[in-house]
């Protein structure tokens, strides 16, 4: 099976044995994004365009093997930027076609909870998981294989769209996520008191309020003092969504009466959330670091479980930018 | 020299899919899907399918490309980035060689067939109030380069020395009173050399040589926003 996925700023691709091991996953990040403080759609489609096809050919070529042995193309339809989505559905149908070889469009979302089920350690549905990164918040119930129900997901920014905004509140180069957990490292956590957003119902999330909580306290102590400060304002900062998210995953795992938990996303690499999870004292499955990210093992790993498209579907399938065909 | 084996070229750079197939240099099928005026772009959908029913006309199978020549624009990003990623996956997939079509050039063919001492300009909708042009002079040689042009200035960006301007394309049509007002000449309404066809992409792309595929990029013409604006800010600084 070949994976491919390209709905933000990486180009991934990736193949995966019929066991669902992994025999090659290569990610092609374009640094470029940085200079502009945040993913620009039309520069990370413009590189997608320039980076897949090359991508590709370096995965087989890590698998040792060639198209001609490759059974099944697999791709993420959305959601996602659309112009850099189109890259990735537009040459998976290529070579689905021109090969004769069945084609799958995969959720992207469904591809992070896939990530848990990639050889040689799956984790079993079914489990409560939590997807954090810098697109997305989703906290689901996941069934079975092929399938998750929406518990909860974010009302405004993304957790990992909080990380960065805070960070560049603080002065930290994008992305923000790893500069700030550095940064807070040597700060205390409990200086400041910032929101959770306990009072946002259900299992939903909620982090413009935390981040404005954020600019304030920097705009109140001066220059200065911010400066100074710097280190227990990113500790407490993170302190405080992590926390929001745990509260969340505790909520639902309390509710659902399970005890099996998953975390996927880019934010699942944060340090300080892997330790609180793992305290909560249950089941829990963290895949690997370069599994939690954007990659495209994950979206061959959900395609698996999935139905090929028909033959007519193959030739046109279409990217979706937001989540509205789920 | 003369080209052998099998070429499927198209363009999805305007609103409209093109397809076309050639053989030894030899057009042996154009489809195109053309949507009404306004009407949605539907190359997702369509530029598969076109290519397919193409083969099939002509009793082709997939693996029997050589050469597969796509349009660069320039044009809307959306339907270049299909068409790149198109043809680099099929390329990809039956180790097929890719050539890259300037999509204006194409449009501009059959004008130069219909009035051989003039010079042919062709103009495409940019979108944004804008038109994508370039002209050839009666020699074939281009004298104006690809570009996006704003609407007053495309009578004195054509101003030929010697030659009279014979402007064709969508984008003519749409600029028509502009063009004219230079003195342009604009066939009518429903003439067919507003339209890009297929067998002007497969003869362009005949006549043309393959590239590498790290060497087929779409002329944008345009920067992206986001670019624009860090340029202004890091001007005014
Ligand atoms: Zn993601």
């Amino acid at each position: 099976m070949l994976g491919i996925e390209t709905s933000c700023d990486d180009s991934c691709a990736a193949v995966l044995a019929g066991d669902g091991s992994i025999l090659s996953n290569v990610i092609s990040s374009q640094s470029i994004h940085d200079k502009y403080g945040g993913v620009v759609p039309e520069i990370a489609a413009r590189h997608h365009l320039e980076l897949l096809t090359p991508t590709i050919a370096a995965a087989l070529r890590q698998a040792e093997l060639t198209l001609e042995q490759i059974e099944r193309v697999a791709v993420t339809q959305g959601p996602g930027l659309i112009g850099a989505l189109l890259v990735g559905v537009g040459q998976a149908k290529a070579i689905a076609a021109a090969r004769s070889l069945p084609l799958v469009g995969v959720d992207h979302l469904q591809g992070h909870i896939a990530a848990n089920f990639i050889s040689p350690e799956p984790f079993e549905p079914p489990f409560i998981c939590l997807i954090a990164s810098g697109g997305h918040t989703l906290l689901a119930r996941v069934e079975d294989h092929s399938s998750y129900s929406t518990l909860g997901e974010t009302l405004d920014d993304a957790a990992g769209e909080a990380f960065d905004k805070g960070a560049r509140m603080l002065g930290l180069p994008f992305p923000g996520g790893p500069a700030l957990e550095a940064l807070a490292a040597g700060g205390d956590a409990e200086a400041f008191d910032f929101p959770t957003a306990r009072n946002v119902r259900g299992f939903d999330f909620s982090f413009a309020g935390v981040k404005t909580a954020l600019l304030y306290t920097i705009r109140d102590l001066g220059e200065g003092e911010a400066e100074r400060r710097r280190a227990d304002l990113a500790a407490s900062y993170q302190r405080a969504i992590v926390e929001a998210l745990v509260d969340r995953l505790s909520r639902a795992l309390e509710a659902d009466g399970g005890d099996h938990v998953a975390i996927g996303g880019g934010v699942a690499a944060n340090g300080p959330l892997r330790a609180a999870v793992e305290a909560l004292g249950i089941t829990s499955h963290i895949p690997a670091r370069e599994l939690c990210t954007d990659n495209a093992a994950m979206i061959a790993s959900a395609a698996r479980f999935l139905p090929d498209c028909s033959q007519q579907a193959a030739l046109t399938l279409d990217a979706y930018p937001s989540g509205a065909q789920r | 020299m003369p080209v052998s084996g099998v070429l499927l070229a198209f363009d999805t750079a305007t609103a409209a899919t093109v397809v076309g197939l050639s053989i030894d240099g030899d057009v042996v099928c154009e489809l195109a899907d053309r949507p009404a005026a306004a009407g949605r772009p539907r190359h997702a959908e369509r530029l598969l399918a076109l290519c397919e029913q193409a083969l099939g006309e002509a009793g082709i199978g997939w693996g029997e490309l050589g050469r597969i020549g796509v349009g660069i624009g320039p044009g809307t990003f959306t339907g270049l980035r299909i068409g790149v990623a198109t043809a680099q996956g099929l390329a990809q997939a039956n180790a097929a060689q890719l050539i890259a079509v300037p999509t204006l050039q194409a449009l501009a063919l059959p004008a130069r067939g219909a009035q051989p001492a003039l010079q042919i300009a062709a103009v495409s909708d940019a979108r944004r109030g804008e038109a994508y042009i370039a002209a050839w002079a009666p020699d074939g040689h281009q004298v104006v380069a690809d570009q996006a042009c704003p609407p007053p200035q495309l009578a004195a960006v054509l101003a030929a020395e010697e030659a009279a301007t014979f402007a064709v394309g969508e984008g003519a049509l749409i600029f028509r009173k502009e063009l004219e007002s230079g003195a342009i000449t604009v066939p009518d309404d429903g003439s067919l050399l507003h339209q890009l066809v297929g067998s002007s992409l497969c003869q362009v792309a005949d006549a043309s040589e393959p590239v590498k595929a790290a060497a087929l990029v779409p002329r944008y013409v345009r920067q992206p926003d986001a670019e624009l604006s860090r340029q202004v800010r890091a001007d005014s600084k």
